[in-house]
């Protein structure tokens, strides 16, 4: 089990999460191109960051607990997926924030930045579209 | 100062700025930002320590390259600057992006979407 360190703890955190989108009613998996692109934009200053620090010798990964499929022979698999896990948790925490917050107090602070951001319900029809026709 | 410190307060004063002055997300002066980062950073206790806990490390970091300052399981307290910047930066551009998509609708007067009753928020004015 030892190699699967890294990713399980990896797993685990989508496991731990998954609940926001599906029961709580986060809208993070369900707009895909979004998630994409916010990841490209976001991540790639970190990944780079990740790979100076490789480079400097501030970390490095340990071969016993990783899976040993290295990207470009320096970063492993597991380090690039956390640049796409730990975001996700991120913005499934940060919906789910908001929209248990709005639930709970449907005039308070919460709502109004739910509301704000596009994420409570009255203001999110079909945006795309709407974008378009406009 | 060592650099992985050094980057560390660079990336976090770079985010910060990019938020409260050049994009203006503004996301520091809400509510829902810090409830998130506060759950990310308990998270980050046991995840991270996962990773750095000197016993079983999956991530080595070389003592000469932080301030050395370990908290919690071993982890590097750099680590928590990385995980503010990384929070803060993934919720900024979803912000960007969920109102260059919805902008257009803004003026427009909203009426409560029947089509997604399982999300029901209700932010209702009145109702």
């Amino acid at each position: 089990m030892e190699p699967f360190h890294y990713l399980l703890v990896l797993v685990a955190c989508l496991a731990v999460t998954a609940p926001l989108e599906w029961v709580i009613g986060a809208r993070v998996y369900r707009r895909p191109r979004r998630l994409a692109l916010t990841l490209a934009i976001a991540m790639t200053p970190f990944v780079i960051w990740d790979l100076v620090g490789i480079a400097r010798g501030h970390w490095d990964f340990s071969p016993r607990y990783t899976l040993g499929l290295d990207l470009g022979g320096v970063m492993p698999l597991e380090e690039l997926l956390f640049f796409v896990v730990i975001p996700i948790c991120a913005l499934l925490t940060h919906q789910a924030v908001l929209r248990l917050g709005a639930r709970l107090r449907p005039h308070g602070r919460l709502a109004r930045e739910a509301q704000h951001l596009g994420e409570a319900p009255a203001t999110r029809p079909r945006c795309e579209e709407g974008a378009r026709r406009a | 100062m060592p650099e992985y410190t050094l980057l560390t307060v660079l990336a976090v004063v770079l985010v910060v700025s990019l938020d409260l002055v050049v994009v203006r997300t503004r996301l520091l002066a809400t509510l829902g930002f810090w409830l998130t980062l506060t759950i990310m950073w308990v998270f980050q206790i046991p995840v991270d320590g996962w990773l750095t806990r000197l016993d079983a490390a999956i991530v080595r970091y070389d003592e000469r390259h932080f301030s050395g300052v370990r908290v919690f399981f071993d982890s590097p307290i750099e680590d928590f600057g990385f995980g503010f910047a990384m929070v803060l930066a993934t919720l900024m551009v979803w912000t960007v992006l969920s109102r260059r998509s919805t902008g257009a609708e803004q003026r427009r007067p909203r009426r409560a979407a029947a089509g997604e009753p399982s999300s029901g928020i209700g932010v209702h004015r009145g109702g």
